[in-house]
């Protein structure tokens, strides 16, 4: 799986693989709002993406978004 | 109904531990499992867990009755008995080497003891009280002295080969909690080498109506190849529920030995990761105690723990201090704890 570039690439992925349901409209929702989420799904999002990319993920400023918009703005900064 | 104190004298004489090979700290972990380190650390906090069997390979090194034997061995030497003193054995887990022979009776074997009660408990994080509440019921029917043990191995559980991302969060929450080790206590009817008077003993099956929080599956010759997941943890309702349960398990435990918040020297807290750990602790807010845990440093242990837990309180008990361990077994929930006294 290619590491996911747009936000709706990346929103897509969440979806499909982490068995949520996330539609465009979440992209900005707080996580602590977004049905299923928790520090599990945190982790196996982290590890798929660091499978993809082949770089470990700043955990911590991964934590530190409020919203999926926000991780993914994480992860645009590390490419 | 729940068993309580009771007039006769149990005394803790010795404890002895055994943790296998090498600590497996939290960067050799994520680099086998294939999860973030940093995350681990984050969310889990436990710095080191030990496998009695090869991550890389899976290859098995040693079994749980290798792992209670050692541990009973140094019980039993640490006590300076002899195995003809030993009357009776008891030894609780959820990870049995064989359904048959039991592992309480390979141990005794290896141990030299013989014509003598054997039982297994199957248990999980309250299965060391347990042993202990019937070590001390097997003590007052008459024994002199006996050996209660309890120990978990994850190697029929854990495959280090699947892919973490698609396990169900359920599922992969157990490989970043778990470690191997046993342990083991040789009780005595009269004070004896630590001489540590068991006050009381809570144990109480609290889960009339409740899903459990944990379920440990096995397969056999006819279900071998199904995709069912051999671990299931509602993490969510462990972390709802076990410092409530906590709580509760220490009030009653000083209502029935007659002690208050003041009584108490060492708490012996629940160890479930060291962050979980931590929360319970808070929660409790007991003041002025004194915390002895281990799952920073030995990873959730099952059975073993509140035997590594002991093994670290016994050389801070001062003459005449009190401890109170606690236990929450989030299976199917049994509330276990014990009030200890050094005399």
């Amino acid at each position: 799986m290619r590491e996911p570039d747009s936000l709706e690439a990346f929103l897509r992925m969440v979806g499909e693989e982490l068995d949520l349901t996330v539609g465009d409209g979440d992209a900005d929702r707080d996580l602590a709002d977004l049905p299923g989420w928790d520090s599990m799904n945190l982790l196996r999002l982290v590890t798929l993406l660091e499978a993809d990319s082949g770089r470990r993920l700043p955990v911590r400023a991964v934590l530190e978004a409020r919203s999926l918009a926000e991780i993914h703005s994480v992860l645009e900064r590390q490419a | 109904m729940t068993r309580i104190d009771d007039p006769a004298g149990a005394y803790l004489a010795a404890v002895g531990t055994a943790l296998p090979g090498e600590p497996v700290d939290n960067a050799t972990l994520g680099r086998l499992l294939g999860v973030s380190e940093e995350w681990i650390d984050i969310f889990v906090g436990t710095r080191a867990r030990y496998f009695a069997w090869d991550l890389e390979t899976g290859e098995v090194r040693r079994t749980l009755v290798d792992l209670c034997a050692e541990a009973g061995a140094r019980a039993l030497e640490s006590a300076g008995l002899e195995a003809a003193d030993i009357e009776f054995v008891v030894l609780s887990t959820a990870t049995p080497d064989t359904l048959l022979p039991t592992t309480a009776t390979q141990v005794a074997d290896r141990l030299g003891l013989d014509h003598l009660p054997v039982y297994q408990l199957q248990a999980g994080c309250s299965g060391a009280v347990q042993a202990l509440d019937l070590g001390r019921s097997l003590l007052a029917g008459g024994a002199g002295a006996g050996l209660v043990l309890g120990g978990d191995v994850t190697a029929r559980h854990l495959d280090v080969r699947r892919d973490p991302a698609r396990m169900p969060t359920e599922e992969l929450v157990n490989y970043v909690l778990f470690g191997d080790g046993a342990g083991a206590a040789v009780l005595t009817a009269e004070p004896l080498g630590e001489r540590v008077a068991v006050r009381g003993v809570l144990n109480s099956f609290a889960g009339l109506g409740r899903p459990a929080g944990q379920t440990v599956d096995w397969y056999g010759v006819s279900d071998r190849h199904s995709e069912r997941p051999m671990l299931a943890e509602d993490y969510k309702a462990i972390e709802e529920s076990v410092p409530a349960m906590a709580v509760e398990i220490f009030w009653e435990l000083l209502d029935r030995v007659g002690w208050s918040t003041a009584d108490v020297d060492h708490l012996l807290p629940p160890q479930l990761s060291e962050r979980m750990t931590a929360r319970i602790v808070e929660h409790m807010a007991i003041p002025s105690v004194h915390e002895v845990s281990c799952v920073s440093d030995t990873g959730n242990t099952g059975n073993a723990l509140p035997f590594l837990q002991l093994e670290r309180l016994l050389p801070q008990l001062a003459d005449g201090q009190r401890a109170i361990g606690v236990t929450v077994e989030s299976s199917k929930w049994i509330k276990t704890g014990f009030a200890l006294e050094k005399v």
